[in-house]
């Protein structure tokens, strides 16, 4: 695997049910995302986009088909890791359509979750945040619970938690299908500006094209394939 | 390391501590039902030991008068007087009564004695107001769980009486609180006839001619240097008496008498940790359930099991705890309450700590098999 390539599948399937009622979701999905690219995910609904997210997460089983993550290859017909729960708390960073922020924990107790629990002080754990969420400009709120801030704060501090474990991923389910235009669109361009500076490759589901523009390429599932396409910008 | 379950708590502390409140009431109530198991055991040797007598002397082949009914002649004491190796003796009587006091009836329990023997069973220790007895007639000497005051005049049978002292904490075997008299009033109580019965039995031809010498016990003290067995075997051996040493009177009382009583309290105790248990078990598990949205995230984002089941335990354990906590002060603000004894122990106290303690981790299971079964999907609604 090049090591420009941050994620690597091939011949990825994924069957759900058994015998008459089997069916196929995503059917020999093989592509590669490099470094510091920034990828809209758009299908239909139902098409397999979340299920893709998913597998690619370690979160649910593949029927066939190889994960590369990085340099590791974790996935082969089975799960070659045995701990998938480490690789998601070490390589990965999850960002959803609602932010999922644990509501008994402040901002800056949700964003240290993961890095202190990866072995990191508690000392070192709060400044590398504080400066996440400086970057994020919302430092002012990190003593605040999530119940008082609003949705765009909100989704940047999931945005903060899935940056604080410095992953090599980040996989964004729909992260502004929640908010206005404007706060989408600032979230959007904060996802690129950290693929970018901060060389993490973005898989990001959506369904607004204005949001997609924003993307360095286009990953579609027609007829459970995956196809690639160019980001048109409109003149 | 953040402190999942402290956070946790923090959160929602209004429901976890009114949650620990009302855990906390039902361990209460199994404090005061070991309380009551102390205080039956308490009082039942109360007056045993009070009269510290070293032998009881008995109708032959009964237990005495706290287990079964029995009646030998007060003279035997002075029998007994002559035995090598007894130093005093003296005759006892017992009788339930119902005293009626401004209309609300008073079930005690009668002790008649000679105050002028050689044996008081009035514990100076327990004696609180006013004086023990020193006439032979019409003074009595009242347990203050009656509710009567020093000087007051009360009717028993038919006579009336002067209160000229005031014990505390004197009750019987049952839990009545002790009236103490002189043994002829008592005599005169439990075996005399009424007017009215008396007349009704001569028409009838009877004789009325009670024997009022009659006393339900007689209680020996023995000299230094001499054997409680042998003495008391002599006695049974040769005056066809059943005798009794203070021990065995007691294991009498405690074993026949309030073993049942015992053993009733004992399972009701342990009915009720169950049930708390069960009760732990279930608050935890709903509280599991409220979080399960938070669990399911934290597995998505790759926080281990172990620090998840972690939380869940140190919550179950902190909830045993603080309902402990409440527990105690309930128990200490009610126990004084109830009408009988009720005697709270710092050990029984522990004891029910390490019990809640591990109550606690064992209701904990269930919702740590639901953080094992948490699917980490369901936070992202799959």
């Amino acid at each position: 695997m090049s090591t420009q390539q941050s994620i690597k599948i091939e011949n990825l399937v994924k069957e759900f049910g058994k015998g008459d009622s089997l069916l196929r979701v995503i059917d020999g999905a093989s592509f590669t995302v490099n470094k510091g690219e920034l990828i809209a995910l758009i299908a239909p609904s139902g098409a397999g986009k979340t299920t893709l997210l998913m597998m690619i997460g370690c979160v649910i089983d593949p029927t066939s088909g190889t994960i590369w993550l990085g340099e590791e290859k974790v996935y082969e017909d089975k799960w070659i890791t045995h701990n998938s729960r480490k690789i998601r708390r070490e390589k990965i960073g999850f960002i959803f359509q609602a932010h999922y922020l644990i509501p008994f924990l402040n901002v800056i107790e949700n964003v240290t979750l993961v890095p202190q629990t990866n072995g990191v002080s508690e000392k070192q754990a709060k400044a590398d945040a504080m400066k996440l969420l400086e970057y994020l400009d919302i430092a002012d709120k990190a003593h605040s619970k999530p119940s008082a801030l609003s949705g765009g704060q909100n989704q940047r501090v999931a945005i903060a938690r899935a940056l604080a474990n410095n992953p090599q991923i980040i996989l964004a389910d729909e992260p502004t299908a929640a908010l206005d235009s404007a706060r989408a669109l600032s979230v959007v361009q904060m996802l690129k500006k950290i693929a970018t500076e901060q060389n993490v490759a973005i898989i990001m589901v959506t369904h607004d094209e204005r949001m997609v523009q924003r993307c360095d390429k286009i990953m579609k599932i027609e007829n459970k394939k995956i196809i690639f396409e160019a980001v048109e910008i409109p003149s | 390391m953040i402190h999942l379950a402290q956070k946790d708590i923090s959160h929602t502390f209004g429901k976890f501590i009114v949650t620990a409140m009302g855990v906390g009431m039902l361990l209460g109530i199994v404090l005061i039902m070991i309380g009551v198991y102390r205080g039956l055991i308490v009082d039942a040797t109360n007056l045993l030991d009070d009269v510290n007598a070293d032998i009881w002397v008995v109708q032959e082949n009964t237990l005495g008068p706290f287990a079964e009914s029995s009646r030998i002649h007060e003279d035997l004491k002075n029998t007994l007087k002559a035995i090598e190796g007894i130093d005093k003796a003296e005759a006892i009587t017992f009788q339930n009564i119902q005293l009626y006091t401004n209309s609300k009836p008073i079930r005690v329990e009668a002790v008649g004695f000679d105050p002028f023997g050689d044996i008081d069973p009035i514990n100076p220790l327990h004696l609180i107001k006013g004086r023990t007895l020193n006439r032979a007639h019409y003074e009595v000497v009242v347990s203050a769980e009656t509710g009567l005051n020093l000087h007051d005049h009360i009717d028993i049978g038919r006579d009336s009486y002067t209160i000229v002292g005031i014990t505390q904490k004197t009750v019987s075997s049952g839990g009545d609180p002790l009236i103490y008299m002189s043994l002829k009033d008592a005599q005169q109580l439990q075996f005399s006839y009424s007017n009215a019965t008396i007349r009704n039995d001569r028409d009838r031809g009877a004789v009325s001619n009670p024997d009022l010498h009659i006393v339900n016990a007689i209680i020996g003290t023995i000299k230094t240097g001499y054997n409680n067995n042998i003495i008391s075997d002599n006695i049974a051996r040769w005056k066809h008496l059943s005798v009794y040493t203070n021990n065995e009177q007691k294991e009498i009382l405690t074993k026949n008498v309030v073993e049942k009583s015992s053993k009733q309290i004992g399972l009701f105790t342990i009915i009720l940790v169950i049930v708390s248990t069960i009760i732990i078990g279930l608050i935890i598990y709903t509280m599991t359930l409220e979080k399960i949205k938070e669990i399911s995230i934290m597995k998505l984002i790759g926080i281990p099991d172990g620090v998840i089941i972690k939380m869940i335990v140190q919550e179950t354990v902190l909830l045993g705890f603080f309902a402990f906590i409440f527990g105690n002060i309930f128990s200490h603000l009610t126990y004084d309450k109830f009408p009988k004894r009720v005697i709270l122990e710092a050990p029984d106290a522990l004891t029910l700590f390490g019990v809640i303690l591990i109550a606690s981790v064992i209701a904990s299971f269930v919702g740590v098999a639901k953080v094992v079964h948490a699917d980490p999907t369901v936070a992202i609604g799959g």
